[in-house]
């Protein structure tokens, strides 16, 4: 199997990655790319989901692919990979947000700080009214269920359960049962005529 | 229809949807995958598994009025375990900019700073108090490197990229 460097993931995503990943521990640049790409927007997500700025979300990613490369031969298999990477951000998210605190605000001000978009600002993204409907229900979540459901939305079924607990939640969150958050804003979806009107 | 009952279709319909509305309210910045490519890109250091020590952006700062670029100073911090790098980074007329460094501790060693290809990677020497200076470097991506002394065997430090 050769990887191009835009190759989006086949279906069975896991096994890919995994081989992937075996390449770029053996220095295959283009291997190390397919996996920086397939995994960045998981990242991405873990770091906005803990309040980040995009600035700082963005240097956060980038520290956690650094501590990978020191560690390549530490971690054994793709899926150790996902939550290992996933750890990390979350665990250098937590350290530049105590940090930032600290501090007074910078350039960056403290409009730069918001973590996300209000649903106002979302609308005109949001073409579709399902997409509406689902986000204005999403954001009524606790917040916890918000950061749960979004990290996860970002990777395959089979990592539910590992990048849940990566994300520090507890046993039984999502996967292989559907979880309280879940559950929850299903609930919500189907108790609102607009969405099953769809 | 519990929170005990295996996920199913909609379950998973739910999520990528979601999935796909986050990927348009809050995007990863579109050179995000170039910025972790070049940062990690040290060839030599995965080759030959060098030891690294990486180090966090500390705080970055633009001081001054910022009203002409030509008065644009922005201090910017990298913090590790074994030293902190401090570097100010001032706009040159010619549209290049100059790079102000101090290590901390101070420590005669070589500095390195890596540009993206084509563009070769550039050495400075810090002096016994750790000062070291980068002049006409082009704005884009950078990545610091600061080197251990010959002959130890301790880690190179690595910092993340920034965008000078």
């Amino acid at each position: 199997m050769s990887i191009e460097a835009d190759t989006p993931a086949p279906p069975n995503r896991s096994a890919w990655l995994g081989e992937c990943f075996e390449r770029a521990r053996e220095g295959d640049r283009a291997a190390l790319r397919a996996i920086v790409q397939e995994l960045n927007p998981l990242l991405w997500h873990v770091a906005r989901s803990q309040g980040l700025s995009r600035e700082d979300a963005a240097d956060v990613v980038q520290t956690a692919w650094l501590e990978l490369i020191r560690s390549l031969r530490e971690i054994r298999t793709a899926a150790a990979l996902t939550s290992w990477l996933v750890t990390i951000t979350r665990r250098e998210a937590w350290r530049v947000r105590t940090r930032s605190q600290r501090q007074l605000p910078d350039s960056d001000g403290i409009l730069g700080g918001l973590a996300d978009p209000g649903p106002e600002a979302a609308h005109g993204l949001l073409t579709s009214e399902r997409d509406r409907v689902l986000w204005r229900h999403f954001q009524q979540l606790p917040e916890r269920c918000q950061q749960l459901l979004r990290i996860v939305a970002q990777v395959d079924r089979p990592d539910y359960a590992e990048v849940a607990q990566a994300m520090g939640m507890p046993h039984g969150s999502i996967g292989p049962t559907r979880g309280r958050c879940l559950a929850k804003l299903r609930q919500s979806l189907l108790d609102d005529p607009e969405w099953s009107r769809q | 229809m519990s929170a005990a009952d295996p996920l199913d279709d909609l379950d998973h319909a739910v999520l990528s949807r979601l999935s796909s509305i986050y990927g348009r309210v809050d995007p990863p910045p579109p050179d995000l995958n170039d910025r972790v490519m070049f940062a990690v890109a040290l060839d030599d250091l995965l080759v030959e598994s060098l030891d690294v020590e990486v180090a966090r952006l500390g705080y970055d700062q633009l001081v001054g009025s910022g009203a002409r670029a030509a008065e644009r100073i922005r201090t910017i911090t990298f913090d590790a375990a074994s030293r902190t790098v401090m570097m100010t980074i001032a706009d040159r007329p010619d549209n290049l900019v100059r790079i102000d460094g101090w290590l901390a501790p101070g420590e005669a060693v070589r500095v390195e700073l890596r540009l993206p290809e084509p563009s070769a990677a550039r050495s400075a020497y810090a002096d016994d108090t750790g000062r070291f200076v980068f002049e006409g470097v082009p704005h884009g991506l950078a990545q610091v490197l600061v080197h251990p002394p010959s002959g130890t065997d301790r880690p190179v430090l690595v910092t993340p990229s920034l965008v000078l």
